[in-house]
């Protein structure tokens, strides 16, 4: 396998020193605010799910189904450390994916084992964001002239080297690429699951944004007809002949809705500018509504009137009891589902531990060694966890299972877990959480949360929260954001 | 002077000859829904139901006049003695108009606030709903709707004493000004224009604060066929009266002893 530390070498003719590539005047970073992006980049991983390998990674390790935009936003914030001007932080972040890729090994229902390391599975992926780049151009009617569309190609390969120390496995040039794309799609792609999952459920299913949580009745109304509009899209936007093999519907009238979704988002570009910024938007979709963050009491007022508005005019709701809102613990049931049960298939395994660890590891931004502190402690946690609860031995942990031995679940693997986070969280080592190190862990408003007398968190008090919550399952408003938000 | 020592010359648009253009705040009592159901022989609901209209087109008339606070009394705290059918009913429809004309409010620029509700009476949605108008409008700089309801004058002064009290201001210290920063709605200026319909010639514990120097009129038309026409008409009572009197006090809220 690759090692991840080493220093990217940049082969390939066209590559200068990784500075020229990247940072602010690259091609990537035209795009990345580009509204166009957000379809060509559901497009990209449509095409990267339909790879078998990375499509039975995704079905067992991805919660991009249950948290999608918790995954939105981490895939963001690693792509920008990546194109970005600062050659230690890419290192720092292709270190980082690394780490977090050599976790998705495993092998498909057929027995096919996959790799998240695999060099050409890491090509392929590179290979439809930049493919998937070039068509939204040519999809909204400004393609790229050959010059832009070679510099781009560099800088793809460029992050490709960054990441696997080596571009070996994307072609060195253009000309060298298409054929090579046009034979994945014709010999490798499949209708996996995975595929068919983020076409057809995950649009319609879209949970709300943080942010927009508080606002079910108009999301959901949005989704219903964004939803399948996005899924019509996509397959549109496809290669004809994977679309033929993959058994995917021609639906009339789908080729000029797709047109015209790329023309419109091309339009777009006229907007303000500070609504087009992908990083601002999707930053303050995953904050919760009561963070304190600067950006959002700006907005509140803003939102407040904007909810009070749906409020008044969305049909008066069934009459509801008015405790019913206010109970702050959940049944066994809603606990599997909203906080243990990660991925979203029905059971809990070390998958959903497994990206509990990489949600915290990512929003603390660890290296290593604490990063593989944290995995250790929830690895230890789910041994006993499966000692205990693991009844009929199959290696993993149903809802029924769950719910008849939930008393055993506050040992001492979940202590030490809550000990980890603890000391993963105190990045100043302080022995208590200041307001700063609370935010990068939850993200919300430090003053709401805590008693109000104390500024700092004492170990004590956040070990006891954690293992309220964990055990207790009692709603929590720091901890129900971070590790059930969407 | 009391919250009313804002509502004095500076902010008025000029007014040739000392002549008032338009009252600045317009409250009005709306009276009659009652006996305007039964001289048509329906229930006492029906009449509560057709009061919906008049409050649409009174809201649009002193809009386009230019009145710059409109009060309505649509609840007091002695409502709550009618028959409990009745109150559910009033609750209700209140609801429904709040939430039905929401949209046409926040459009037309109007401010909206509830004096009052206060009761544990009140349904926890109807709350609900008047904060989140409340919420919604707040930014609105156009005309200042306010609605009493569970209103009462007389609690509103004793809420204040208690504030002012709590507060620990020495009792030397109090003065009106000082007291009328501790009522509901303390930037609400004086009431210059009580309108009362049905001809009932009551103050009924209604703002009793702000109506101190209001000049009061009571067309005898009930409530519920009260129209903008009607509604202009007081105006023009108003201005006549100011006429009559004008030029005498040099404050219009009535220092002059008479």
């Amino acid at each position: 396998m690759t090692d991840p530390g080493s220093p990217s070498t940049a082969p390939g003719p066209r590559q200068g020193s990784p500075s020229d590539l990247f940072g602010p005047d690259s091609q990537f970073h035209r795009f990345f605010n580009d509204p166009r992006w957000a379809l060509a980049m559901v497009r990209a991983t449509v095409l990267e799910a339909a790879h078998p390998q990375i499509g039975a990674a995704l079905i067992d390790n991805s919660t991009f189904v249950t948290h999608p935009w918790r995954r939105l936003r981490n895939t963001l914030v690693s792509l920008q450390r990546m194109f970005g001007p600062d050659e230690a932080t890419r290192q720092r972040e292709a270190a980082r994916l690394n780490r977090m890729h050599t976790r998705f090994t495993g092998t498909d229902e057929q027995q096919r084992p996959y790799d998240a390391m695999d060099p050409e599975v890491r090509a392929w992926v590179v290979a439809t964001l930049f493919e998937s780049s070039v068509t939204m151009c040519r999809l909204s009617g400004q393609p790229l002239d050959p010059a832009t569309m070679d510099r781009l190609y560099a800088e793809f390969r460029g992050f490709l080297a960054a990441l696997d120390g080596g571009a070996g496995h994307l072609p060195p040039t253009l000309q060298d690429f298409w054929p090579y794309y046009d034979r994945m799609v014709n010999e490798e792609l499949e209708g996996t699951e995975a595929l068919r999952i983020i076409l057809y459920r995950l649009f319609d299913h879209l949970p709300a944004p943080p942010l927009l949580g508080g606002m079910p009745t108009v999301w959901a109304a949005g989704r219903a007809l964004a939803g399948p509009a996005i899924g019509t899209i996509t397959v549109a936007s496809l290669p004809e002949p994977f679309r033929r093999r993959a058994g995917l519907p021609e639906i009339p009238g789908a080729q000029t809705l797709m047109h015209s979704a790329y023309v419109a988002a091309g339009l777009a570009r006229f907007l303000p500018e500070n609504l087009l910024q992908t990083d601002y938007l999707t930053g303050l979709l995953a904050l919760s509504p009561d963070s304190d963050d600067p950006r959002l009491t700006a907005l509140r007022a803003r939102m407040k009137r904007a909810g009070a508005l749906v409020r008044l005019v969305a049909p008066v709701p069934a009459q509801r009891t008015p405790d019913e809102a206010a109970e702050p613990r959940r049944s066994a049931a809603e606990f599997f589902t909203e906080v243990l049960d990660q991925t979203g298939d029905g059971f809990v395994g070390w998958p959903d531990l497994a990206a509990m660890a990489r949600e915290i590891s990512s929003r603390l931004d660890l290296d290593e060694p604490a990063e593989t502190r944290i995995y250790s402690a929830f690895a230890d946690w789910w041994r006993e966890l499966q000692t205990a609860l693991d009844t009929d031995g199959d290696g993993r942990i149903s809802s029924a299972e769950y719910a008849a031995a939930v008393p055993s679940l506050a040992g001492p693997a979940l202590i030490r877990v809550a000990e980890v986070l603890f000391d993963a969280t105190d990045a100043n080592g302080d022995q208590s959480i200041d307001a700063a190190e609370y935010r990068a862990l939850f993200r919300t408003g430090f003053h709401r949360s805590v008693p109000a007398a104390e500024a700092r968190y004492s170990r004590s008090a956040f070990v006891a929260d954690f293992l309220s919550f964990m055990s207790g399952r009692r709603r929590s408003t720091a901890y129900d954001p971070l590790l059930t938000g969407t | 002077m009391s919250a009313a020592s804002s509502r004095t010359e500076p902010g008025r648009p000029a007014a040739a000859g000392g002549q008032r253009e338009v009252p600045r705040h317009v409250a009005c009592v709306m009276d009659g829904n009652g006996r305007w159901a039964q001289s048509r022989s329906l229930p006492r609901t029906s009449g509560h139901r057709a009061a919906e209209a008049p409050v649409i087109d009174v809201i649009e008339a002193a809009r386009t006049a230019g009145v710059g606070w409109l009060s309505l009394y649509a609840f007091s705290t002695e409502n709550w003695q009618r028959p409990t059918a009745e109150v559910d009913f009033l609750m209700h429809l209140v609801r429904r108009v709040v939430r039905k004309h929401a949209p046409l409010l926040l459009a037309r620029g109007i401010r909206c606030r509830f004096l009052g509700v206060t009761d544990p009476r009140i349904p926890a949605p109807l709350a609900r709903d008047f904060a989140d108008l409340m919420t919604l409008t707040d930014a609105n700089r156009g005309m200042t709707l306010t609605v009493a309801f569970d209103h009462g004058g007389r609690r509103d002064i004793v809420e204040a004493a208690r504030s002012l009290i709590r507060s620990g201001v020495p009792a030397d210290a109090v003065d009106e000004r000082q007291f009328a920063a501790h009522l509901p709605f303390p930037d609400t200026p004086d009431v210059d224009l009580v309108i009362r319909t049905s001809g009932e010639q009551r103050i009924s514990n209604f703002m009793l604060w702000q109506v101190a120097y209001a000049e009061w009129v009571f067309p005898p038309v009930l409530w519920p066929d009260f129209r903008a026409p009607h509604f202009l008409e007081c105006l023009r009572t108003y201005r006549q009266r100011d006429r009559r009197f004008g030029g005498v006090p040099p404050h219009p809220n009535g220092d002059s002893p008479a």
